[in-house]
Formats: C-alpha cells, structure tokens, sequence
C-alpha cells in the first residue's frame, strides 16, 4: 500500500453489486476515497445514495465486490469472515441509530463489551478510561441500568461510550442522530466533536441532518453509489443547498 | 367477509399440533389399554382389580395434558412476541385486541383438536394391535367382548379443547395487551419480573414448606411404625410440595436457572447466553416447567423403585422369593417409566421449539452482536450455553426432587424393615436423563445456531 500513513481507513475501486442479469443493482461504483486520522468525516446522500453500502463496506461488515478496502494497514477485502469478525472487534467502533445496546447487558457491560471480546485484561488505565468517559458522557449514576431502563439519549450515550471505550482507530456512526430529539441530538454532536478534538479520533458519520454534518471536517457527498462532492468544513446552510443541488441534479 | 387477520402461520403454530397429538397418542393408548383390562377381567370375574386402571389413567393423562397445555401456552406467547409490529399494524388499522386474540385463540384450538383426534386413533390403533397380540400370546382371555374404539376416547379429545382454549386466552394475553403505539416503537412486550401477587407467592412457599415438613414426618413413620399411614403422609407431603412447586414455579425456576448460569462463566457469549436465559421469566418458567415435570416424575419412580430393590435385597428371604419380588420390581419400574416419560417428551418439542423461535426473534439482536465482534463460533457457543443452562437447571431440579420423593416415599413404606434410611440411586435411569438432557441441549441449539449464523450481520441489523 502506498498510501500516506496518516490515512486509516481507505477505499481503493470499492465496487458493490446485488442480483444478477436484469435485476443486479450497482449500489457502489468503483468508489475511491481515503480518510485520515483524527479527523470527523460525514457522509451525505439521498436514501439509496450507497452511504450504509459505503459504512459497511468501510466497517468490514460485508466485502466488496470488487476493489479494496484497508482499515489500519489490513487488506480488509484480504480477509475471511472470521477474520474480518476479529479485526472489526479490535478497530471498530460502533454507533448506530437505534437498537444499539444488548437489551440484556447494564449500560456498564455495553460498554466493556467490546473490550471483554478482544479478549482484553482490563488494565487500570483502562478502567480509568472507562470511568472517566461514563462521566463525561453523564452516566455515572446510570451504569448498572439496563437499556430498557434509559431514554433514547442516555442509550446513545452509552452506545458512543462503548464505541470510544476500546481506542478503536475509526468510529463509524450511522445517523447516529436519526431517533433523538433536537437536544439529545445536539449533545451526541457534542460529544463525538470533542471526541475527536480530545482524543484524536477518528470519525466516520452517516447522516441525512445538514445541523449533524456541520460539525465535520470534511463531507463527503454521494449519489447512485458514486462520490460526486467532497467538501471542507460547511454551514448547515451550504449543506442544504449543495444537498438540494443534489436533488434538483438527479431529476 | 372472514377475518384476514390472523397472527402466526400455521408453520409457526405446528409444534401445538405435534404437542396435542403426542399427548392424544398416550391417552388414546392408555383408555384403549384400559377398556381392554376391563373387558378382559369383566370376562374372567376379578372386575375389582381393573377398577383401578381408569383412575391412575386418567391421572397419567391428565398430568400429561397439563404439560402440553403449558408448552401450547408457550408455544402462542412466544410467536405473538415475535411479531409486535405486525400486531401493532393491525391494531392501527382498526384491529381491536378482543377479535386478535379470539382469532389467534379459534386457529390454535383447531390445530390442536385436529393433532388430538390423530392422535387418539393412532394410540387407539396401537392399544388395539397391542391387544390383539396379547390375546394371540394366551395372556389375554380370548372369551371377552372387546371394544375397537370407546365411547371414553372422546373425553381426552374433549379435555384437550377445552384446555388448548385456555391456554390459548393466557397465550395471548400479554402481547395482546400491548398498546398499539409502543408495538409500533419496537419495544419489548414488557419481559419485567412478574412474581405474581404476594399472596399467591407466600401462599406457594407455604405449600412448599408444610409438603417438606410432611414428607419427613413420613420418613419418621415409617422408620417407628409398620402402618400405611406413612405412604398416605408420604404422598399428601409430595401432592403438597408439588403443587406449591407449580404455583410458585415462577418464583423458583428463573432462580435455579440464575445460579447454574453462574457456573458457565464470564466471557461475553456466556453472559449474554445467561442473561437472555433469565431474560423473560414467565417464558423461562413455562419452556423448563414441563421438563421438571417429566425428570421428577420418571426419577421419583426410578428412585422410589430402587430404593424398594435395595430394600428387598436386604430382606432375609429365600432366594427364589428375592428373585420374583425384584423381578416383579424391575417390570413395574419398566412399565412405570415408560408411561410417564411422555410428558419429559411432550416437554422437549416444547423446548425446542422455543428455543427456535426465540433465536429468530433475537435476529437483529445477534446481528448487533455480530457487529460488535462475536465471531460466528462465539454466537453458537452462546446459543448453545443458553440451551443448557435452561436445560441443565430442569434436569437437575427435576433430579433432586425426584431423588427426594422417590426416596421419602419408599422409607415411609418400607423403613421399619431396613435398616438405616432406604435411599434409591436409580443409576441407569439418571444417566438417561443426563444423556437426554445433553441430547436436548444439542437438539435445541444445533438448528437455531446454524441458522443466526447464516445470516450475515448486515442483512441482520436490517431485519
């Protein structure tokens, strides 16, 4: 791989098709894009655009067609199931917009979820870390709730908590904004923002809410499984309208 | 017009049928078998001695009967829970709760009238096969008038309605009473501990306590005494203890399941598989309840017939005597057991059945799972963990209660003549259980894992 060593995840002529003959749908065209380290990046498209196709493809949840996909240096269209399984664990974080926690396991548990399956002996500093989050994500007196026992906001807290917890190198949100209210939204911005100005993360953000996308360094626009705009931090206003551009565009 | 709206497929609602017609099986063999005897000693004049054989039928029959209803009853809430927002979208489009759950009710009645009447004529069948055999051997009298078919075959398929109908009003009760608007969220059918009213919870410890009090009592008297008082305690103790052990059932097993998860360790797919054993109680109870029933019946005969063997071995008789009264223990126990293992088995298609059905409802769930890093052998491990320790727990409750009915009940007969306590350690037919029990955990898990396997963690997460 020649690419900068800066680029954590990148996509190289990432191609998806489903069906066959008459019915195969193109729902990722030879998409090429490589984002980098600690930065916030959003992704925007219509419904059907290929943003989900785009984050699963990018998460290792399902293997491209053609063309590659490298996470962390690992050639993930390399890769068995299996071992895709191991390495999505180990620098993958997770935010999804809703059914996000294990219904059976205390906001705690989701949160060492991650950890407990790579296997990892929890270290103090991890422990530490883990505190240290809950309570900056307003948890404290939450920890030992089940998800059914949170409203929606608290369970996305949680859920950012447990993807942050295991210092994956890219968290990857899909309309991680999608089911809360105006406040609940604008808390979780907050909180993956600081995330990545703290802490350097990385982030990859699905989202349709042109308010969500302007928190990003970069936006990244898609239509018909191709990326048609890449763009520098933007108002909500300039999302609007490059996104009614968009539209207008298509029909 | 005919009601288009009716909830599960009869795919989904099949095991109500297997149940039923399994149990109409039994009961279509035992009153054939019965009418049988009856005829034959009406024939040869000791009518007095096959005036029994009705009665401990029927009881065999109906503690079966009591085992489908429960598996049914399972088998509904189950399926409805599976399906919220369908529910949810009929109820929006003007459903009300009352013609859903009659509609639900009619259709799992049907299924399980139509498995009953199958089932009794093929026990029938079998009874009338098992007759002419017997007849041709010289065992039987060739002199009697015997009936193919009975008037009496009519009343386990008449029970079997009326209790499929019942069961299938408090099958749908629960997810029925769902609110169409929090269906329509996705929102659990409300799986929170429901302990029942304290009454019934003190009412149920109560019949638990005085049943273990009256069993010792019995041992006592039939260590001091020679009467038959001491098996008529005996029993009213076990009659007692079980039937606190049924109402309270949900008080107990969720527990027993609990602390034997413990046992499977930490690691994620161990918590998860515990945790979701325990994760609906009620549900917990009603797939291991029938189980419990089934092991704790054949281990208190077993056990109690053992113990009888020990008893008799230590007895100063002749030889040949010694030899008949074992062998006339060895056929009893045979025969015993196998006219009570049906509701182990009734239990088991119950089980796995569940078991299925709740691995499909939790599709999205293991997708979640799949993401987060489960690899595919950690989500079978889990599915499998969570079969035995539901399982494990039935088998061994059903042990020890069996080991200790079984066991009291032959002291209280019997202690006077033997020295010590008698204890019974039916060891061929524990390690049948055990071995079924590992069987049934394979059984139930193997499909179930295979299948939440298959599906890839993307098309799960849509589902």
């Amino acid at each position: 791989m020649t690419a900068p060593s800066r680029v954590v995840l990148s996509l190289r002529g990432a191609t998806k098709t489903y069906g066959h003959g008459t019915g195969r749908v193109t729902a990722l065209a030879n998409v090429t894009v490589d984002i980098e380290e600690g930065r916030f990046t959003a992704i925007m498209g219509p419904s059907g655009s290929g943003k989900s196709t785009l984050m699963n493809l990018a998460a290792g949840l399902d293997d491209p067609t053609s063309g590659e996909v490298w996470l962390a240096g690992h050639g993930l269209h390399l890769l068995d199931e299996e071992a895709r399984t191991v390495l999505r664990r180990t620098h993958v974080g997770f935010v999804f917009q809703a059914f996000n926690l294990v219904p059976t396991l205390t906001a705690m548990e989701n949160v060492l979820l991650p950890l407990a399956l790579a296997g990892r002996r929890l270290t103090r500093e991890d422990d530490l870390r883990v505190d240290r989050l809950l309570g900056e994500l307003g948890l404290d007196e939450r920890r030992h709730h089940r998800p059914g026992e949170l409203s929606g906001g608290q369970q996305q807290r949680v859920a950012i908590a447990r993807a942050l917890a295991g210092t994956p190198s890219v968290v990857i949100a899909d309309e991680p904004t999608g089911n809360l209210d105006t406040r609940s939204s604008r808390e979780v911005l907050g909180l993956l923002g600081s995330a990545v100005e703290s802490y350097g993360q990385t982030i990859v953000m699905v989202s349709h809410d042109p308010v969500a996308a302007s928190r990003a360094d970069r936006i990244l626009m898609i239509t018909d499984g191709r990326i048609v705009g890449d763009h520098p931090r933007c108002t909500p206003e300039e999302i609007a309208s490059l996104l009614i551009e968009l539209e207008v565009g298509a029909a | 017009m005919k009601t288009p709206a009716v909830l599960g497929s009869v795919r989904q609602f099949s095991t109500i049928s297997v149940v039923a017609g399994i149990s109409g099986v039994y009961a279509g063999f035992l009153v054939t078998c019965s009418a049988v005897f009856a005829a034959s000693s009406t024939a040869s004049g000791t009518a007095a001695v096959a005036a029994i054989l009705p009665v401990v039928a029927a009881v065999f029959i109906l503690i079966a009967t009591y085992v489908t209803a429960v598996v049914i009853v399972n088998c509904i809430d189950t399926v409805l829970a599976g399906m919220l927002h369908r529910i949810a979208l009929l109820r929006l489009l003007g459903g009300s709760a009352r013609s859903l759950r009659s509609s639900v009710a009619r259709r799992t009645t049907l299924l399980a009238t139509a498995g009953a009447i199958g089932g009794v004529l093929v026990g029938a069948l079998a009874g009338d096969v098992l007759r002419i055999v017997l007849v041709d051997q010289g065992q039987l009298t060739r002199t009697a008038d015997y009936p193919w078919l009975t008037w009496w075959l009519v009343a386990p398929v008449l029970v079997s309605t009326a209790t499929t109908y019942l069961a299938g009003r408090i099958g749908t009760g629960r997810v029925l009473r769902v609110a169409p608007a929090t269906a329509m969220l996705g929102a659990s059918a409300d799986p929170r501990e429901d302990h029942g009213p304290a009454a019934r919870r003190r009412g149920s410890w109560a019949l638990i306590g005085t049943g273990a009090l009256l069993l010792v009592a019995a041992m006592w008297i039939g260590e001091v005494g020679g009467t038959a008082l001491g098996f008529l305690v005996a029993f009213v103790g076990a009659a007692t203890m079980s039937t606190g052990l049924l109402t309270g059932a949900r008080l107990v097993i969720p527990a027993v399941v609990a602390g034997l998860g413990r046992i499977l360790g930490s690691s994620p797919p161990s918590l998860v598989a515990r945790r979701n054993a325990v994760k609906n109680p009620l549900r917990t109870t009603r797939s291991t309840m029938g189980l419990v029933v089934g092991v704790t019946l054949v281990t208190t005969f077993a056990c109690g017939m053992d113990a009888l063997r020990r008893s008799v071995d230590s007895w100063e008789t002749s030889p040949a005597q010694r030899q008949q009264a074992l062998s006339l223990l060895s056929t009893m126990t045979t025969v015993l057991v196998a006219v009570i293992v049906v509701s182990a088995v009734i239990a088991s298609v119950g089980f796995v059945s569940t078991m299925s059905l709740t691995v499909i409802e939790r599709g999205h769930e293991i997708g979640l799972l799949r993401a987060l890093g489960f690899t595919r052998s950690q989500v079978r491990r889990m599915i499998v963990l969570e079969s035995a320790a539901l399982a494990c727990s039935a088998a061994g409750l059903g042990i020890a209660l069996g080991l200790f009915f079984g066991s009291a009940g032959a002291q209280s007969l019997v202690g006077f003549q033997t020295p010590g306590f008698v204890w019974g350690l039916p060891a061929l037919v524990l390690a049948a259980v055990a071995s079924g029990a590992v069987v049934l955990v394979l059984v139930a898990s193997t499909g179930p894992a295979r299948r939440a396997v298959d599906v890839t963690p993307v098309e799960a997460l849509r589902t």
